[in-house]
């Protein structure tokens, strides 16, 4: 096992980047818990009332433009200033957030939305207006939200304001799961006109004090946020994007909260009396991408015997150290619209076996694209890589460069490790297994699914809405090539004299809610 | 002396010319740009290509490179791909916290590398010169970031001495809390410190049997003469060289040890900038850097050549 700082997206894990130290880092965080094994000191970081809290932030583009901010320091920063219009909570259904109520005409292509009574923190009112020019600003493609894709499906020629605090949606075609968009990274609304994020307004939390691009930003407790003020009178998000600083400061008190623990650093915390984990269990879908757009895998044939070949019992546990789940070849377990019904996925090597025989592929050499992104992911090669040797497939592991490891992976090779943070899923399939889709890394192009996820979307009724999508998970699990081996944790970590904040899933309104914490 | 020094200075801006290149080169052959990074898995090709276009990434390398020159001989290094700010004020701010590392760390080294030298050089043997030989094996033994997280381990967290991390500080908060650089200036020093010592202690002991000492107590000089007029001169001239080496290893060191107490200071600001593939910032650190070892490999180098002319050969 290795450290590695990771860079987290809002929407799912994403570049992460290796730290410095990489290699034998482990070996000295291990030293480092044999000679403190009674824990830190107690002085909290700061004075009284400043809450600390530490991210990761290389490969974020270091603004307080929250329309274009797809990592998770980012994601925290934006919530302090910011609100959307829903919120996701921890199953990735949608509540609300600056919208009081939301309604559909019968066919689905009209949504209107009234919104809460909210003021920015210059004192003016949250409205319509500013709703429309956050909405269309963030569906700017030139721009780089990462809800771009749902928001450019709204007519902005048709939407209009009626009244002060009510919008109406138009949309280019019927969709009745259009309400994940309010909770989406990137849709946050700013004032009617905003261009110029240096000295932000929102009407979130925190007011805004200062930020350096790649140093701290600080924020201060605003009395008159419609959800009551935050406990705490200041808040700083502090960049530290090796996770042995990270530790070390949360550790010795410096630092309240520190994002992104993993591998010995998780150990470690387990150890410690004056912090506490706090772990989103199995909020990581950890996939193998099997591109089934190109040879081998548009044998149908070998796709299978690979989901049969793999052990996941043994991946879990030597991959993935015990902490994880077995996952069944689909993504979002635990969340809305996973169909919870199916048997799970048995090894059958013989099946296996007897299906690489027919293909006439024994022996072959396949090369799955890794990275240090994700630190089971070099484990869960070496070990596939046994695993499938038993049904005559020589699996070996490329790795690439972690920063940049998203982008080469949308068009080298022909399979790959991934992961997904928590989303909603019905975005999920949308985005990453819909035919054609520009995140639909295996290629899949199924008319079938397309159609299901088609007629779940014009379905007004909910429960038959999930139905539609549970039919098409079960295609797209046999088929398209997206292999979910299993569900792993997502840590982070607080001292332990701090209240309020509870383990949420990446991306769920709970997730660094730092508004509710407090310092005992 | 004269024409050695232009000779000298004239390699140095070739010398820098060189690096730059190369780091340019080796820079754009990085798999993917900083719009692959800045867009991550979440950008659309669509997304990213607009980004490309914007940061001007789709122009040949050549033609950047060319830009750049042009740029830099103006005295304007561009913009960051990632912030799109000007490279200089991301520059500016660093400089400082990697200064008040590397200054204390270089003024420690300058001042006790000569002295624990000469002395164990003198006593060779000696209590003194053991505990140098072991210490410098030891520091040899053990990277730089083990050996810091291992003090944090031990001074931070168990004994609540020192301050753990500077995480969140800046140039003028390490300033205000200077207690806070004891253990990165601790780590990053040792190694060096032990290296020089031992170069200057190598040099004293042979300067000190050799023939020419040896010549000047038989013709009745002091001992005490000896050493300052003829053992020390000889044994420093070599390690001005070691010195100059010493100021790359530091910069070196600082990459580790600026990640390993979570300072933001140049040397994590270059990996950064390395990893977003931010090309006009990697190419501002790598004159920085460069500019810095070619300076004090050229003072190094003349230093030397005026203390001990005969070994300009090994200049």
């Amino acid at each position: 096992m290795t450290t590695h700082a990771r860079a987290e997206s809002a929407h799912r894990p994403e570049p992460g980047r290796r730290g410095v130290l990489a290699a034998g880092g482990a070996l000295a965080l291990g030293a480092t818990g044999l000679l403190t094994g009674c824990g830190g000191d107690t002085k909290d970081g700061g004075s009284g009332d400043r809450f600390r809290a530490a991210f990761t932030a290389g490969g974020s583009q270091e603004t307080l433009d929250p329309h274009v901010a797809p990592n998770f320091v980012d994601q925290a920063r934006a919530k302090a200033l910011y609100d959307t219009l829903g919120t996701y909570a921890d199953d990735m259904s949608v509540r609300k957030r600056l919208a009081e109520s939301w309604e559909s005409n019968a066919a689905g292509t009209r949504w209107r939305i009234r919104l809460r009574k909210a003021e920015f923190h210059d004192g003016k009112p949250v409205t319509s207006r500013d709703v429309l020019y956050s909405y269309r600003r963030a569906a700017d493609p030139e721009l780089g939200s990462p809800s771009q894709e749902l928001l450019s499906a709204i007519d902005f020629g048709a939407s209009r304001a009626d009244g002060a605090r009510s919008v109406v949606f138009v949309l280019e075609a019927p969709n009745f799961e259009f309400p994940t968009v309010f909770a989406g990274p990137g849709t946050e609304i700013v004032p009617d006109g905003t261009e110029d994020f240096r000295d932000p307004v929102g009407s979130g939390p925190f007011t805004h004090v200062s930020f350096t691009p790649g140093g701290t930003a600080r924020y201060r407790r605003w009395a008159d946020h419609w959800d009551g003020p935050p406990h705490i009178a200041e808040l700083e998000i502090v960049p530290a994007d090796e996770e042995s600083a990270r530790l070390n400061s949360l550790l010795s008190g410096q630092v309240h909260y520190a994002a992104d623990m993993a591998g010995s650093s998780v150990e470690r915390l387990r150890k410690d009396d004056a912090t506490r984990l706090l772990t989103a269990e199995r909020a990581t879908a950890q996939q193998l991408l099997l591109r089934t757009g190109r040879k081998p895998f548009d044998d149908p044939r070998l796709v299978r015997a690979v989901q049969l070949g793999i052990d996941r019992e043994a991946l879990v546990r030597v991959a993935l150290a015990g902490h994880g789940d077995v996952g069944n070849d689909l993504f979002g377990r635990g969340l809305r619209g996973y169909p919870d019904d199916l048997e799970p996925r048995e090894r059958n090597v013989e099946e296996a076996r007897k299906l690489v025989k027919e293909a006439d592929a024994e022996g072959l050499r396949l090369t799955v694209e890794t990275s240090s992104v994700d630190a089971a992911w070099e484990p869960a090669v070496e070990l596939m890589g046994r695993q499938l040797d038993g049904v005559g497939l020589r699996l070996t592991g490329r790795t690439r460069a972690a920063s940049t490891y998203f982008s080469e992976i949308d068009t080298q090779g022909v399979a790959a490790f991934n992961t997904t943070s928590t989303l909603p899923v019905s975005d999920f399939l949308q985005q990453r297994v819909r035919g054609g889709a520009a995140r639909n890394q295996t290629q899949y192009a199924s008319k079938k699914f397309d159609a299901l996820l088609d007629r779940a979307r014009t379905t007004r009724d909910e429960k038959d809405r999930l139905a539609l999508l549970a039919r098409a998970q079960r295609l797209a699990r046999d088929e398209s090539g997206l292999l979910v081996w299993a569900f792993s944790d997502a840590n982070d970590a607080v001292r332990s004299s701090v209240r309020g904040l509870r383990a949420a899933p990446p991306n769920s309104h709970d997730w660094a809610r730092f508004d509710r914490a407090r310092v005992a | 002396m004269r024409r050695y020094v232009l000779r000298r200075s004239l390699l140095a801006v070739l010398q820098c010319l060189v690096v730059l290149v190369a780091v340019f080169a080796v820079g754009s052959l990085l798999p993917g740009d900083t719009a692959d990074v800045l867009r991550g898995e979440l950008g659309t090709p669509e997304q990213v290509a607009a980004l490309r276009t914007e940061l001007g990434l789709d122009e040949p390398v050549s033609t950047r490179f060319v830009h750049w020159l042009g740029g830099l001989f103006t005295g304007d290094l561009g913009n960051s791909l990632t912030t799109g700010l000007p490279v200089g004020e991301d520059l500016g701010r660093r400089v400082g916290v990697t200064l008040l590392l590397g200054a204390p760390a270089l003024l420690l080294v300058t001042v006790l590398a000569p002295l624990a030298g000469t002395v164990s050089g003198l006593r060779e043997g000696s209590r003194a010169d053991r505990a140098l030989n072991t210490a410098a094996v030891l520091l040899h033994a053990v990277p730089e970031f083990v050996l810091g997280l291992l003090l944090v381990a031990s001074v931070s967290l168990a004994a609540g001495l020192l301050p753990a991390t500077a995480v969140g500080m800046d140039a003028a908060a390490l300033l205000a809390r200077p207690a806070v650089l004891v253990l990165p200036v601790a780590v990053l020093t040792a190694r060096h410190l032990c290296d020089l010592a031992r170069q200057v202690r190598a040099g004293v002991a042979a300067e000190r049997h050799g023939a020419v000492a040896a010549h000047l107590r038989l013709l009745g000089m002091r001992e005490r003469t000896v050493v300052l007029r003829h053992v020390l001169p000889g044994a420093l001239g070599p390690a001005a060289q070691q010195y100059a080496r010493c100021v790359e290893g530091l910069l070196g060191g600082a990459v580790l040890v600026e990640a390993v107490f979570g300072l933001r200071g140049m040397g994590t600001g270059f990996v950064e900038a390395v990893q977003n593939r931010d090309l006009p910032q990697v190419q501002a650190y790598a004159l920085v850097f460069a500019g810095t070892v070619v300076a004090v490999n050229l003072v190094g180098d003349l230093v030397a050549h005026r203390l001990a002319p005969r070994r300009e050969v090994t200049a």
